[in-house]
Order: structure tokens, then sequence, then C-alpha cells
């Protein structure tokens, strides 16, 4: 901790040295600016090249536009840029619905305050790195946990449409539905509709924002009208919920995903 | 002869120089760019300090590309996906504009994450810089939302449900989470009216927002003068130690003068 008035020496005294000893912005610092913006330009039209053409042929940047917006569409995996993929990831690591929040507000709240209380905190004036420890340890577990969850959510991968289809005859033999036809579409869409990007269910899909496992949704005894309510606009049912509508689907889809719901006892 | 040769060049320079001396007398604003030209520098400065001018160039480069994409796109939910592939396939040098403007953000936030990390390491956030860390935390977040908004534009399938996710999200903020949302949704659910608000958030309140912050941060940095690299001398906490004009040599020209002390004690 140093006090304001040495502080304001040390500003003194970098003044005074910059004044003697210090070189014209124009052309010495400029030269370097020029060069760096040259280089930043040069690798913006590379990328924007690379992802039109591609290397020898393969895509490595990705598509430049997916299928139009299908509000009404049934498997979509929502995915933020890759800049966020931090974000993204940290949302699985809170798997209880109680605590999703720390990860959607919390930690990005508390991220932003102490980046933006910083220099109060650290008031000394000593900018040597070899004597700023804490700094050096906070900027390398910042470097490497952001590094970890970034990969973490570029390499996440969802539970594919088929996959999760050829689940339901062992789901509706433990849960005892195979003679419902009613709830075996419900099944089908429900494996179709991306439900398992976010839910469980018979240890099948993820568990994403806090989405429950929906194993046993029916023995709550919420009734097939509330899980049409809730589908249709869930943040209506339950406000706050994350859980994009699905009333596109149809009243009779909806119907049917609702008897599937309803249907899920739990496994004996 | 000579006389009126010198006469001459003097009224040549004189005329040369008017318009500029007009431009000065009534704005100033050649000795503001002449100041901001030649102000010196710490003479150790280097090529890390290159990173806030490259992130400048990164934005400019957004704007640019930004300003000719508004030139073709439709904000309208049944053209804006075609109004992208147009872009992308038939305007002239449609897919380079689209493809820097796609890949610049990216470059413009690792560029933005890389300038705070050196300005972190290098301790250049401290007094008297304390508020241009703030504004430089401030212009980080505003441009994560510019990420963000731009993200629903093409309005591809990742585009809309990544956006509705997104927007659920920000709804389970406390308090301020579900006004938040049906103002960026522009309603209770996503509609035509999203990518409209979209659109102008994207193209004019964050990038006015981002100029008027990248103002101000510039500003700052002329003002407070570059922070030197903290291998340099007034990186420390404390004053150097004062010059050592007259070296300490003990015993040969002078005598020590404990040593003096020493041989008077025997003597008492």
């Amino acid at each position: 901790m140093s006090s304001l008035d040495q502080r304001r020496a040390g500003f003194q005294r970098y003044k005074a040295r910059v004044k003697k000893d210090g070189k014209p912005f124009y052309p010495f610092a400029m030269f370097h600016d020029t060069v760096m913006s040259l280089v930043v330009v040069c690798v913006i039209i590379g990328l924007a090249v690379i992802w039109r053409y591609g290397i020898s042929g393969n895509h490595i940047l990705g598509s430049l536009i997916g299928a139009p917006a299908d509000p009404g569409t049934r498997n979509f995996v929502p995915r933020p840029d890759w800049y966020f993929y931090f974000l993204f990831y940290l949302l699985r690591i809170f798997k209880w619905p109680e605590s999703v929040i720390l990860a959607t507000i919390g930690i990005p709240t508390l991220c932003l305050v102490l980046l933006l209380i910083l220099p109060f905190v650290d008031t000394r004036t000593e900018r040597r790195l070899s004597r700023r420890p804490v700094a050096i340890v906070a900027a390398a577990l910042v470097i490497v946990s952001m590094g970890v969850l970034t990969y973490k959510g570029a390499t996440a991968q969802e539970a594919i449409a088929s996959e999760v289809k050829a689940a339901i005859p062992s789901w509706a033999k433990k849960q005892g539905f195979q003679n419902n036809q009613e709830a075996l579409k419900g099944a089908n869409l429900f494996a179709e509709s991306g439900c398992t990007n976010c839910h469980t269910y018979l240890g099948t899909g993820s568990s994403n924002l806090g989405a429950p496992d929906l194993s046993a949704e029916g023995a709550k005894g919420k009734g097939i009208q509330f899980q049409i309510d809730h589908l249709t606009c869930p943040s209506c049912v339950n406000p706050g919920s994350p859980m994009p509508p699905f009333k596109a689907l149809g009243p009779d889809n909806l119907k049917a995903l609702a008897t599937f719901l309803e249907a899920s006892k739990g496994s004996k | 002869m000579a006389v009126t040769s010198t006469k001459k060049r003097g009224k040549l320079e004189g005329a040369a120089m008017y318009p500029l001396d007009w431009l000065e007398e009534r704005s100033g604003l050649v000795g503001g760019i002449k100041y901001f030209l030649f102000r010196k520098v710490p003479g150790d400065t280097s090529w890390w300090h290159t990173l806030g001018s490259a992130t400048l160039t990164a934005f400019l480069v957004q704007l640019v590309t930004g300003v000719i994409l508004a030139m073709y796109y439709k904000p309208d939910v049944n053209s804006a996906h075609e109004s992208v592939q147009h872009i992308t396939h038939d305007v002239w040098g449609g897919w380079l504009v689209r493809g820097m403007h796609r890949w610049g953000a990216s470059v413009f936030i690792i560029l933005l994450f890389m300038h705070m990390g050196r300005v972190f390491l290098f301790g250049a956030y401290k007094y008297p810089r304390e508020l241009n860390w703030i504004v430089g935390v401030l212009i980080l977040a505003t441009a994560l939302f510019e990420g963000l908004t731009g993200y629903l534009l093409p309005f591809d399938q990742t585009a809309y449900w990544a956006t509705v996710v997104a927007i659920n999200i920000n709804g389970t903020a406390p308090f301020v989470g579900p006004y938040l949302a049906t103002i960026l949704r522009g309603g209770a659910e996503i509609g035509p009216d999203t990518l409209a608000r979209f659109y102008s958030i994207h193209m004019l309140l964050v990038p006015g927002a981002l100029i008027g912050l990248i103002g101000l941060h510039l500003y700052l940095v002329v003002r407070l003068g570059v922070t030197s690299p903290p291998w340099s001398k007034d990186a420390a906490d404390r004053p150097p130690d004062p010059e050592p004009s007259a070296p300490p040599r003990s015993g040969l020209v002078q005598p020590a003068p404990r040593a003096a002390g020493v041989r008077r004690r025997p003597s008492e």
C-alpha cells in the first residue's frame, strides 16, 4: 500500500523521466503501431479467405451460413459464438437448478465487479512482476481457467437425435408405456426436439441450464394440462425459466409430449 | 538578389501554410495534432504497447465493413437470411466484407483480452490511470454485448436458438432480468420486432457507445502518458536510490567515518 503522496511523487518522477529520456510518438512508437495494425488487417482478411475457400477444400472455420431460422424446428443445438464458450461451459458445471443462477448471472457479474474495483484494491505503485506474486498467480489462474472452459465448450457434444431415439424402446419398457401410442409419439418428439440438449431422461442427455432430470416427471402429479401450458410458454408458468417455448409444435404434438411426460413415473 | 529570393521563399511558405494557419487560428486543431504526434512516450516502449492500437484497428475494420454490410442487409425475419446469402454469393466482394466482419469480431475480442492482459501485467491500471482501466473494462463488456447482438443477424438456426437461450438467461437476472429480456425481445416472445431491435442496437446504439468510450480511453492515454514497461526504472515501488555522485570509497581518499570513530575510542 502506497500513500497518495507517494503515488503522486511516483507519477511526477515518471513525467520528469519521460520528458528527459522519452522519444516522440511519431515516428518511433507510431512505426510499431502501424506495422502491428497492418498485421491485424492481414489476419482478418486471411480468416475471411479461409472461411470462404477453406484450406485445400477443408472448411475449418465452419459453414458460411446455416439453415434459415425456424421457430418450429425439432432439433436444434443452441451454441453461442466461440468467445462465449467459457460462459456456455460454465452452465454445464452448475447442474443443480438452484445454482444455475450462479453460472448465468453470479459469476459473470462477480468477474465484472472484480475487474472494475481492481485499481482500488491494488493501490501499490510497485509494477515489477517479480514483486507482484499475487497478480501473477491471479493472471495465470484466469488464463488457464478461461482456456480450459473455452476448450471444453468447443468440444462439448450434444446427444444426436437418432441416438436418443434408439433408447426409446428401453424407456417404454422401464416406464411401462409400451402400449400407450400417445406416450410413444411423445417420446419420439422428445428425442427429436432437442429436449435432451438440456434435460436428462433415464441417463440419456445432459443437464444444462439447470434443466431437471425428467425420468420421474410424471410422478409429481402435475397433470397433462400443466405440462401443455408449461411447454407452450415455460417462463409464463415458471417465471425466470430459461427454457424456450415449444408452442410451435402445435396442440397435438404438445398433448403427446405431455402424455409422455406424465407417463414417466421413474424407473423401477 | 539574395534578399529578394529569401523574401520570395518566405511568401511562398506563407501561401503554403496559409490554410493550416487559418485552421489553427480558428480551431487549434493543428496544434492538437502536433501535440498528439510529437508528445513524448517512454524511451522503452516496445511491441507490447501496440496491442491497444491494434485493437483500435480491428474496431475500425468492424466499422467500415459494418457500414458496407448495412447497405445490403435487410433486418426483416422473412428476408434477413436471404439478404445475407445474397451478400455472400451475389454481391461483388460481399463474401470478403462479411467474412472480415464475422472474423474481425473475433480478432477484436481476442485483442481486447490481450490488451487487457498486457495492461494488467504491466500494472498500467495503477495511479493515476484507474479511470482508464474502468473505461477499458466497460469497452470490453460493451464489445461482448455487440458480439451477442450481431450473432442473431444472419438469422440462421444457430443464430436464432442461441439468441433464444441468451435472452432467457438474461431474464433470470434478479429484479431487472425480466424487464431486460422483454426490452431485448420487443415483446413476450422472439418475433419480427426482436430482429429489428437487435439490428438497431447492434449498428446504432452499441457502436455509438463504443466510439464514445474509445474516445475517452484515448483522451486519457494522451493526457496521462504511456506507461513504461515493468522492467523500466520507474516501475519500482520506491524512488530509486539517489544518483551515486560521491561513491563511498572508504579508506583510500578519505578515511571512512566509522573507522575514524573506532580509532578515536581508545583515547577516551
